[in-house]
């Protein structure tokens, strides 16, 4: 994990991306790592509202000024740790919400994005190198955009969170082949929101849906979270992992945490 | 007196002769001048030529020239060619040797990849001492 950039990416919304990239980043802080968190997904930003209440006052340098030439990524990282009392440092990269911000994004030409993909490669050396970061987590936006696929190929390996929904299976199947296969990326599925029952299923159970997925989609499953109500009812700005870390999601998630570190 | 009459009576036959001849001299050397003339004017219709082919060359040129690959644009690649892309956009600029440490290939493999690349337009190249370094503009 360490020197390591992950993705967060899914082929739909609303698998839950936010919620792991964000807990993921808490857990490995709370741990005593030092963790940078990027909001990639510029057309619907959600790290603004998430970490709304660690930001003091104005952000002065959104993610999207990095993007565009106009500030250096140390600018444009937000460092929350006091905030959430975190033994390591978590620096936030912020997407900005204006409407303005996210009208300019997609009318992009494709040399700004040949631009973008060169400015997250050399980020890395920044991070790494320059601001002693262990590692690095894109929260991007799901399916095949720009902002998603350059989040993928500058990373190092990525994290697909698929929910047992078929149409996001069929979904993870067809962005494997079509777009996975084709960078060659080191990545694996971590199923998130299964069914409530799984919590009562036998391991011999839970271990025939994970044989099952990796026969479908041709990846390691990394971890199954199963839906839990209180998680999906809780305010986006609460993070669970600063909040209740005994919560049998965080387990479930220390879990993938660690399985990641050896990665 | 006779024979100085002589003389200028055949003077004139002379003259003709030697007018002739010299009339045939000009000629010919009229006739190398033509042939001069017909050959510099073939050397400049064959340098208009080329200089129009020249002209042709660069606007096509500059047409096939194509913007750097984005991330669209890699997925429609040989996978071969994608491999060296990716290479270059995580070295920013490197030579075959350079980029086939990255990509683990063999260095002639990197450096057919890479040129092809640069023919299609799609990366840049620069000569550095005896090195030569190929990268994204």
């Amino acid at each position: 994990m360490k020197g390591k950039v992950i993705t967060i990416h899914s082929s739909r919304g609303g698998t839950g991306k936010t919620v792991i990239a964000t807990n993921l980043a808490a857990t490995y802080a709370n741990k005593g790592s030092n963790i940078a968190l990027l909001d990639l997904d510029f057309r619907a930003p959600s790290l603004i509202t998430v970490f709304s209440k660690g930001i003091r006052g104005p952000v002065k340098h959104w993610l999207n000024d990095f993007m565009n030439g106009q500030c250096t990524i140390d600018q444009a990282l937000v460092n929350v740790s006091k905030e959430y009392n975190l033994k390591g440092r978590l620096l936030i990269g912020l997407a900005n919400p204006a409407i303005e911000a996210i009208q300019s994004i997609m009318g992009k030409s494709r040399a700004w994005e040949v631009a973008a993909v060169k400015r997250l490669f050399s980020l890395r050396s920044t991070l790494f190198n320059d601001m002693n970061i262990d590692c690095c987590i894109f929260d991007t936006s799901p399916g095949i955009q720009y902002s998603s696929i350059n989040a993928v190929i500058s990373s190092d390996f990525s994290i697909i969170v698929t929910t047992l929904d078929s149409l996001d299976i069929k979904g993870v199947q067809k962005m494997l082949t079509e777009f996975y296969d084709a960078f060659e990326k080191r990545t694996v599925v971590l199923m998130n929101k299964v069914f409530p029952e799984t919590r009562i299923w036998s391991n011999r159970r839970q271990e025939e849906l994970v044989s099952q997925m990796e026969k479908a989609l041709k990846r390691p499953i990394i971890g199954v979270i199963p839906c839990y109500c209180d998680v999906l009812q809780a305010k986006r700005s609460s993070i669970l992992a600063i909040k209740k870390s005994d919560h049998p999601f965080l387990r479930n998630l220390q879990e993938v945490a660690n399985k990641l570190e050896h990665i | 007196m006779a024979a100085g009459e002589t003389a200028t009576k055949k003077s004139p036959a002379l003259d003709v002769n030697v007018l002739l001849k010299m009339l045939v001299d000009e000629l010919i050397q009229v006739n190398k001048k033509l042939d001069l003339m017909i050959e510099l004017d073939g050397k400049m219709l064959k340098m208009q030529e080329e200089s129009l082919q020249r002209i042709t060359d660069k606007s096509y040129r500059r047409k096939a020239i194509k913007p750097a690959p984005d991330a669209m644009t890699l997925l429609s690649l040989p996978s071969s060619l994608r491999k060296t892309v990716m290479a270059l956009y995580k070295l920013k600029e490197a030579t075959a040797e350079g980029i086939s440490r990255e990509t683990k290939r063999l260095r002639a493999v990197e450096s057919a990849s890479a040129n092809q690349l640069v023919r299609m337009g799609y990366l840049k190249k620069k000569r550095e001492g005896r090195k030569v370094y190929f990268y994204i503009e």
